[in-house]
Order: structure tokens, then C-alpha cells, then sequence
């Protein structure tokens, strides 16, 4: 103890050193570490540390470094020769250590370069062809090799690489391929500058990319359907031979859309003409007598009856009710017109009163009596009994409840209990007539003095809430802590 | 203990040319993710026992647990829900006694991401 405490600061001798595992500075690997000291301590450890540039701005100048070390001499030559290089200046400053080693890691993808895999090439100028030819075997060579046969050979395995020169637009591929023969069109473009020419060229190059690489087959539907739909448009409008139903929907429309003078002038000037198609089908059967019994037969009927009717009567009979039904369709056509049937609603009356239980339920208005809604609860009911401004009170003495010490009887109540009820009885009674009959006579100083007292009233209550609510906030602070996280998410407590 | 170390010296003489200058070492290692630690530690410690020194298991100090409870809220409006995050460092220690030669040795070839390592040699 006695010697311990001679020691300078009473602090035991600290011969340890610590060293901690730093990743190296300017490195990519995360896990190239190298070991630093991080004491002071005087203690020393040969050959543990590892010199490192880090380091070297912890310890002295003087110290002996690496290779590293700038302040002692000129850089050594390997040193020298690498800044060199990189192009900077020789000027004995060693800008290696501003370095940082560039290795693709899972955290530096971001930086490091990736071609996309949906490249597109470049455009080709207008003078140049392109031709893939991946397909091309090139022979083993030969013996003789006769040139035309091998230029046939390699002219049939190339394709033109098409891709550049596909148009959406097929004026714009014309306009290109014009372009493309006739060498720019030089003659006519000597007076423009050559960037004129150029951007004019650019930019129908462009859009022809841009259909290209981003929408191809897209756009080439939607292109052709617009083809399409002007085409149809430009030709007759009716493509389609007119049938029969055609020119019945032309009448009836006609007739039941067009002008009431005309409707009228076609019923009144004869007969509603069938188109002849349709007569002609129907004079099939109108030849034929066919003769309806009284009692109304079906042809199953026929059929059992064989020995009765013949099956031309059969026929004859189911045209000669075709024949019917056109005629009962004539004569209901021309009479309904002239008969006109005029439906006038009747204008409900104050006495038929319905609501929908009535109709719902089925039940006259007389079973069902519906009550009249009236306005919801008496406002009197939310004012205490006993005013503060009273000078009729029977107790002199403000009874203070709970907790907070309010007076409650002079709050607004909700629900009067029976304590509260007895205490208010005797009171009741004596103001209940007063009380009526100042609402009848109510002077303008009353009212006043009325309505000033429920406000005082609810300010006091604002007041007692939030003294409440602010004297158990901590309170409630922690309960709704434990309750968020372990109870159900609707509990609001603050 | 330093007489026996001390004997042992004598006898390997010119044959062990390189001092064998014992330390008591310390390695703490600390960490986030447990099973990397485990790893580490068991690496270090058959290392060590490969080598035949005198290797103290590693002592499991207390993870220590950092809570940082906040409202899941950006705004105060809502139901007052609270996230209870946790963040949880372990540490062990393995005592060596050895030369610091080796156990540069053997901590530079355990290597794992996340795993901080703190070398301490004292005199033995």
C-alpha cells in the first residue's frame, strides 16, 4: 500500500499495450485490417504493431516509419515512378495516400460500371451498310478458292442487319431510304450549312430509334390500327349490301321518329306496305286455306289426329293464321292510331300522405299512425337546477365533490343521480313554477344574466378538465406507453 | 511459472533462434451478430490450442441491450404506438499467454465482417 502509494498518482504501473483492428484506410476489402495501437502507455511491444499511415499522424514525426513517411527525405522510387503514372506532379508529396483501392464489392456495385444488357447500337451513318454476318463459316482453307464462289458463299449465310432500318412510319422509311440512295440529297442542300443538314438528319434518324428500341411492336399495332380505321373511313360508308332488315329499320324508324304530319299522311294514304321480300315468303302460305276451329288446336293436335285433317289442312290452317295475324296487325295498327289512349296521373292529394313504413309494411296510413319528429330532448334539461346567481337558495353552503374539489351541483349534468336528485328536489319544486314562468316573461337583463351564467359555468368545467387532465398526465403518459405496445392499437388514453 | 517459462528457454536454446517472449494477451472481441462472434471465437481458440499455449475459454461477458424506444409516428397524430428497437453487443474475452507473433498470426487468418477485435499484451 505504502509503495503503491508513492507512485505518481497513486495509479498502478500500466504495462500493457492494446492494440485494436482497424480496417485499413483506402482500402476496399473490409476485411483487410491491420492492428493499431490505441494507449498511450509506455509499454511496448516489438513487432506487434503494424506501421500504417493511420498511424502515422498518431505518432511522432520523429519516429521511425515506413516507407510512408513523407516528412523524412524524398519518396522512395517505386513511390515516385507510380505518382508519376497516374500523371500527377513529382513534387515529393505522396498523393498515394489520397488513394482508395477500386474493388468491386457488394456495397461499392453501385459506383462500378455495368453495361445494361438492353444496349442499343449505334445508329449507322446514312453511308454506311451494316451486314451480320454471326452466320458466315469461314472454310478451312482450300486449295483453290475460286472468289466468286466463296463471295456467293458468304453473301448467302450475311443478313442485313435490318434492325437500324425498320420504320414504324412507312413515309418516314421512304423518305430514309430515298435518303440513303441519293446521298444526302446534295444538290439541294448546297446552300444549307452541313449541322443543318446534319440535324434535319438527326432527328428523323431519332424518331425512327425511338418508335425502334422503345415500342416496337407496340407502336406498329397502334399504327396500324389508325391505318386501318382511316381507311374504313375513307371508303363507302355502307360497305355492306342493304338487306331486308335494313329497309324494315328505315321505315320504322321512319315512322316512329319523323314528323307527326307524315306519320299521319303514310297511315291515312293506305295500307302499311310490307316490303316484298317478306310478302313473298307469306304468299306461300296465303294460297293455302287454312280454316281455325273454334277450338284452338295445336299441330301436335294434327298430328294425332291424323285421320281427321290432312296435312294440307294442317299447313293450310297454319297459314291461314299467319294470314290472321298479319291482319289483326293491319287493323291494330290503323286503329290504335285514332283511338288515342290518354293516361293522366292523378295529382296526389294533401290527405294521401305516405311515409315508408306504410308502403313498405302494406299497411294503410289509418293502422299505421307515423309520430312527428320533434327536436331531440329539452335544452333545459343540460342546465343545473340551482343558478349561482340564485338568491332563492336554500343552502348557502357550496358542497365541493371529489377529488378536484368541484362544486358539481352547479355543472352541467348529464345524468342526475339519486343523491344529487333528492338534494335538487326540494329546490325543483320550489323554482320549477319560477323557473317556468320567468321563460314566459323572460325580460332582456334575464336573459342576459341566464345565458352569462351557463357560459361561466362551462368555462369552470373547461377548467376543471384540463387541471384534471394535467394532474394525471404522467400518469396517463405511461399507461398509454404499456398500452400501445401490448394492447390493441384503438386504445387512445392522452 | 516464469522459472519454469525460464527453463524451457535454456533448453530449446539456438534452436529457437526467435525470442520466445511470452505475454499474457487478452483478446476481447465484441460484436453484434452472435453467430459470427461464436465463429470467431471458436477459430481463435483451436487456433491457439493447435499452437499448444495455454488458452483461457472464452468468458462470456453480458450483452449489453441498448433500447431506443420512439413513436412509430412521423407527426403526433394517431394513436400513440411506440417501436422498442434494441440493439445488442456481445462480448467475450480469451486470455493467451504467447508469444504476440502467433497471435498476429492467428487473428489476421480469422477474419469476419462485423467482428471488432482488441488486442491486449501485458507482461506475464
Amino acid at each position: 500500500m505504502g509503495g503503491r502509494g508513492g507512485r505518481g498518482g497513486g495509479r498502478k504501473p500500466r504495462s500493457f499495450a492494446t492494440f485494436r483492428l482497424f480496417p485499413r484506410s483506402g482500402a476496399a476489402d473490409p476485411n483487410d485490417r491491420v492492428f493499431v495501437r490505441v494507449d498511450n502507455n509506455d509499454y511496448t511491444v516489438p513487432g506487434f504493431a503494424d506501421e500504417d499511415s493511420f498511424d502515422a499522424s498518431l505518432c511522432d514525426p520523429s519516429a521511425d516509419g515506413g516507407d510512408l513517411h513523407s516528412a523524412s527525405g524524398p519518396l522512395p522510387e517505386h513511390v515516385r515512378r507510380e505518382i508519376l503514372e497516374l500523371g500527377l506532379p513529382d513534387d515529393g508529396y505522396n498523393y498515394l495516400s489520397h488513394l482508395r483501392e477500386l474493388r468491386p464489392s457488394a456495397a461499392a456495385a453501385a459506383s462500378s460500371f455495368v453495361p445494361s444488357a438492353t444496349a442499343r447500337p449505334e445508329p449507322l451513318p446514312l453511308d454506311v451498310k451494316a451486314y451480320d454476318a454471326s452466320k458466315v463459316r469461314v472454310a478451312p482453307s482450300e486449295g483453290e478458292l475460286d472468289e466468286g464462289r466463296a463471295m456467293c458463299k458468304v453473301a448467302a449465310k450475311t443478313a442485313p442487319v435490318r434492325r437500324i432500318e425498320k420504320a414504324v412510319d412507312p413515309d418516314v422509311a421512304r423518305l430514309l431510304d430515298e435518303s440513303d440512295v441519293s446521298h444526302g440529297g446534295s444538290e439541294d442542300d448546297v446552300l444549307e450549312e452541313d449541322f443543318v443538314i446534319i440535324a434535319n438528319r438527326a432527328e428523323g434518324d431519332e424518331l425512327v430509334e425511338e418508335d425502334d428500341g422503345e415500342e416496337e411492336e407496340e407502336g406498329n399495332g397502334v399504327f396500324s390500327d389508325a391505318d386501318e380505321e382511316f381507311d374504313f373511313e375513307e371508303d363507302d360508308p355502307k360497305p355492306r349490301v342493304r338487306r331486308l332488315l335494313d329497309e324494315q329499320f328505315d321505315l320504322l324508324a321512319l315512322e316512329e321518329y319523323g314528323d307527326s304530319d307524315n306519320d299521319v299522311e303514310v297511315v291515312k294514304s293506305g295500307e302499311y306496305e310490307l316490303p316484298s321480300e317478306v310478302i313473298d315468303e307469306l304468299k306461300l302460305f296465303h294460297n293455302q286455306n287454312v280454316c281455325v276451329d273454334e277450338e284452338y288446336r295445336t299441330p301436335a293436335d294434327f298430328v294425332r289426329r291424323k285421320l281427321d285433317s290432312s296435312t294440307a289442312d294442317e299447313v293450310d290452317e297454319s297459314a291461314h293464321v299467319i294470314k290472321k295475324c298479319a291482319e289483326y296487325a293491319e287493323r291494330y295498327l290503323n286503329d290504335t292510331v285514332e283511338e288515342e289512349v290518354v293516361l293522366v296521373s292523378e295529382s296526389s292529394d294533401e290527405s294521401e300522405v305516405w311515409d315508408c313504413e306504410t308502403i313498405v309494411s302494406t299497411f294503410s296510413n289509418l293502422d299505421n299512425h307515423p309520430g312527428k319528429i320533434e327536436t331531440p330532448g329539452n335544452i333545459k334539461k343540460r342546465l343545473p337546477k340551482v343558478f349561482p346567481g340564485e338568491t332563492a337558495t336554500t343552502n348557502d353552503i357550496i358542497k365541493l365533490h371529489g377529488k378536484e374539489k368541484l362544486p358539481v351541483e352547479y355543472l352541467p349534468q348529464r345524468k342526475r343521480g339519486g343523491e344529487k336528485e333528492k338534494k335538487g328536489k326540494p329546490a325543483e319544486a320550489l323554482n320549477a313554477d319560477k323557473f317556468k314562468k320567468g321563460a314566459e316573461k323572460e325580460t332582456k337583463e334575464e336573459k342576459k344574466a341566464r345565458k352569462a351564467a351557463v357560459k361561466e359555468e362551462k368555462r369552470e368545467a373547461r377548467k376543471a378538465k384540463k387541471e384534471l387532465k394535467g394532474l394525471y398526465k404522467s400518469e396517463t403518459q405511461k399507461a398509454q406507453k404499456v398500452a400501445a405496445v401490448t394492447g390493441p392499437s384503438s386504445i387512445r388514453l392522452m | 511459472m516464469a522459472a519454469v517459462y525460464g527453463g524451457l528457454k535454456g533448453k530449446l536454446g539456438v534452436e529457437d533462434a526467435p525470442e520466445l517472449q511470452l505475454n499474457r494477451i487478452r483478446i476481447t472481441l465484441s460484436s453484434k451478430n452472435v453467430k459470427n462472434l461464436e465463429k470467431v471465437c471458436a477459430d481463435l481458440v483451436k487456433g491457439a490450442k493447435e499452437k499448444q499455449l495455454r488458452v483461457k475459454g472464452p468468458v462470456r461477458i453480458p450483452t449489453k441491450v441498448l433500447h431506443i424506444t420512439t413513436r412509430k409516428s412521423p407527426c403526433g397524430e394517431g394513436t400513440n404506438t411506440w417501436d422498442r428497437f434494441e440493439f445488442r453487443i456481445h462480448k467475450r474475452v480469451i486470455d493467451l499467454i504467447s508469444s504476440p507473433d502467433v497471435v498476429k498470426q492467428i487473428t489476421s487468418i480469422t477474419i469476419e465482417p462485423g467482428v471488432e477485435v482488441e488486442v491486449t499484451i501485458a507482461d506475464v
